[in-house]
């Protein structure tokens, strides 16, 4: 008896342990954005004695985050509605069609999702150059399409593939064409495996630094990873300030978590479960 | 959260046999190809021309005023380039120890769960929130952490009377590495326990009831019944935290820049320096790096696949 009271005991503690560890540092910047670097300084652990929510404003205005966010939100949302489109078609039309090379194509692009980065992020900074779309979000878009085009399809032909063939059929039998089977039919029957992707996709790109570090020089033109970065080398020492800028790049993503986490989740566990 | 670790989200699912379809007769040219073609676009402009294009780089010097061919110049003088080796073996160490910590801790954590722990659903958020920051946040809040004057770390180390073990973390070779294993551990193990636990709860429970009968030892129970009916998720997810950490860029470069004394330099750091820091103006060395890593990591994950499906075979 007494042992197992000692093993309860032992096993709310790691719980405890691991908890504060896990969640620690997001609420240790957390507060951390809402005090001024002096008073951090003086106590790095303490709440605030004064909650400076004016300070969000300061770096929204006067340290371009406004300018940073709009880039990223620019970015991702067109990024994220091509990849949606080009990726539902491509994924439809392999789980549905049956051709020769099918599942070639298929093996093609899944297996890009384990290529290194390297392999290709030097070629793209040529090649966009050569474009002339090097240092534009254009540029940005059309690379972040291709870096999750794997992620999408690979996860939408899953969904698409279980979609009934009688249902296509029907509509066949209904009249419509094959397009229009597409859009009114199978687009709409795989919404949940579409918000899916939509959300990770959005939580991923929102995030993502190597190829916009690569493909992004003029400060007008940095998403948030870039533009937090930049601020962090400017202002080296002004570490409440610093965490007020994380903590605007932080908080789009818990919002889409605190009211997607399911779907999120979902996502993020795509096929890893079998 | 760096785009490729989860990219990697996706086991690796080999050549499934097309299923379904109408007409079985002939394609539908007509309609497959408007649906493909955006996406082949996409495919082959972005991701297959580059590749192919870097590896071409990998045998020219690339200079802004043109190519010149060098042969295996550039490979040559790789093998004997001890910074890049040195970036190979801190990425492998990396790429092998992380996914054992993550997926190790997580099994545990995610059994505690599925014991129905009082408080569950909200320890489950908790512990899942490192993986929503980005890396370049990870990294900054990190460097803070293991600050030597106020970091976390060290303050708690001088609070239990530690003082001697207080070290500027990430400003000492023998530990800047270990302390960004440590980072990624933190970051990863709540997503690799939330699969674990879709995976548990997945699971007959009378399996695991009728090991409750038998009255086996925890220890026993773990190992004998439930890390076999779970495997297949172990594995996939053990694979997927390898690909990420032969990936990982965006954390070395906020906190450490490969540093001190290329104790962090990953391979993902030193391609980037070589091609856009160092002012040597050459894409071709870069490439080459580049070009030897793919077929590394190629090779590792197609043997890695390969061996894991032998002995499932075996197995059933």
């Amino acid at each position: 008896m007494a042992a197992r009271v000692l093993t309860r005991a032992a096993v709310t503690l790691l719980i405890v342990l691991w908890t504060a560890f896990a969640a620690g540092p997001l609420l240790w910047v957390a507060m951390i954005s809402l005090r001024s670097t002096g008073e951090f300084m003086r106590a790095p652990y303490a709440l605030p004695e004064e909650w400076r929510f004016d300070k969000y404003a300061t770096a929204w205005n006067s340290s371009g985050y406004d300018i940073y966010f709009a880039n990223s939100l620019i970015v991702v949302l067109s990024s994220v509605a091509i990849v949606t489109v080009v990726g539902a078609m491509a994924a439809h039309c392999l789980a549905r069609y049956r051709f020769p090379g099918n599942r070639v194509i298929y093996f093609l692009i899944f297996s890009t999702i384990v290529l290194p980065p390297q392999i290709t992020i030097i070629a793209l900074f040529q090649t966009l150059a050569n474009l002339g779309l090097y240092d534009t979000r254009i540029g940005l878009i059309l690379v972040y399409v291709a870096i999750q085009l794997p992620l999408t399809v690979y996860i939408l032909e899953g969904f698409f593939a279980r979609i009934p063939a009688d249902l296509f059929d029907a509509a066949r039998i209904d009249g419509y064409s094959e397009w229009a089977t597409f859009w009114k039919v199978a687009f709409p029957v795989a919404m949940p495996a579409i918000a899916t992707v939509v959300i990770l996709n959005t939580i991923l790109l929102w995030n993502e630094f190597l190829y916009a570090v690569v493909l992004i020089a003029d400060d007008a033109k940095r998403t948030l990873p870039l533009g937090i970065q930049k601020f962090m080398g400017d202002q080296l020492e002004d570490y409440g300030m610093i965490a007020t800028g994380l903590m605007i790049a932080i908080i789009p993503v818990v919002v889409i978590y605190a009211f997607f986490s399911e779907k999120l989740i979902q996502g993020m566990t795509a096929g890893a479960v079998k | 959260m760096s785009t490729t670790d989860v990219a990697a989200a996706a086991p690796v699912r080999a050549s499934i046999p097309a299923r379904l379809a109408l007409p079985a007769e002939r394609p539908a040219w007509a309609a497959i190809i408007p649906f493909l073609l955006p996406a082949a676009v996409f495919y082959v402009g972005l991701t297959a021309y580059p590749v192919v294009r870097t590896v071409w780089n990998s045998v020219h010097e690339v200079l802004p005023a043109g190519d010149i061919f060098v042969g295996t110049a550039h490979y040559a003088e790789l093998w004997l380039d001890e910074t890049f080796w040195r970036a190979v073996r801190n990425t492998l160490t990396w790429a092998i120890a992380a996914p054992l910590l993550e997926v190790g801790i997580a099994l545990l954590l995610a059994l505690a769960l599925y014991a129905k722990v009082p408080g569950g659903r909200f320890l489950r958020v908790a512990w899942f929130t490192p993986v929503l920051m980005s890396y370049v946040v990870v990294g900054i809040l990190w460097t803070w952490i293991y600050n030597y004057d106020w970091g976390a770390v060290n303050v708690l180390l001088r609070a239990v009377g530690l003082e001697d073990w207080a070290n500027p973390w990430l400003g000492t070779t023998g530990t800047a590495l270990p302390a960004l294993i440590l980072v990624t551990t933190w970051m990863w193990t709540g997503f690799n326990m939330v699969v674990l636990l879709a995976a548990l709860h997945s699971l007959p429970s009378e399996v695991i009831e009728a090991a409750e009968l038998d009255r086996c030892s925890w220890a026993a129970k773990l190992w004998h019944i439930v890390i076999p009916l779970v495997r297949p998720t172990l594995l996939n997810l053990l694979v997927l935290s390898c690909v990420g950490k032969m990936k990982i860029f965006d954390l070395v470069w906020i906190a450490t820049k490969g540093g001190p004394l290329w104790s962090t330099e990953t391979v993902s750091t030193y391609t980037y320096k070589r091609a856009f820091e160092w002012s040597t103006f050459d894409l071709g060395y870069p490439s080459a790096i580049a070009t030897v890593w793919f077929v590394i990591v190629m090779a590792g994950v197609g043997l890695l696949t390969w061996t894991l499906r032998q002995r499932q075979r075996l197995e059933y």
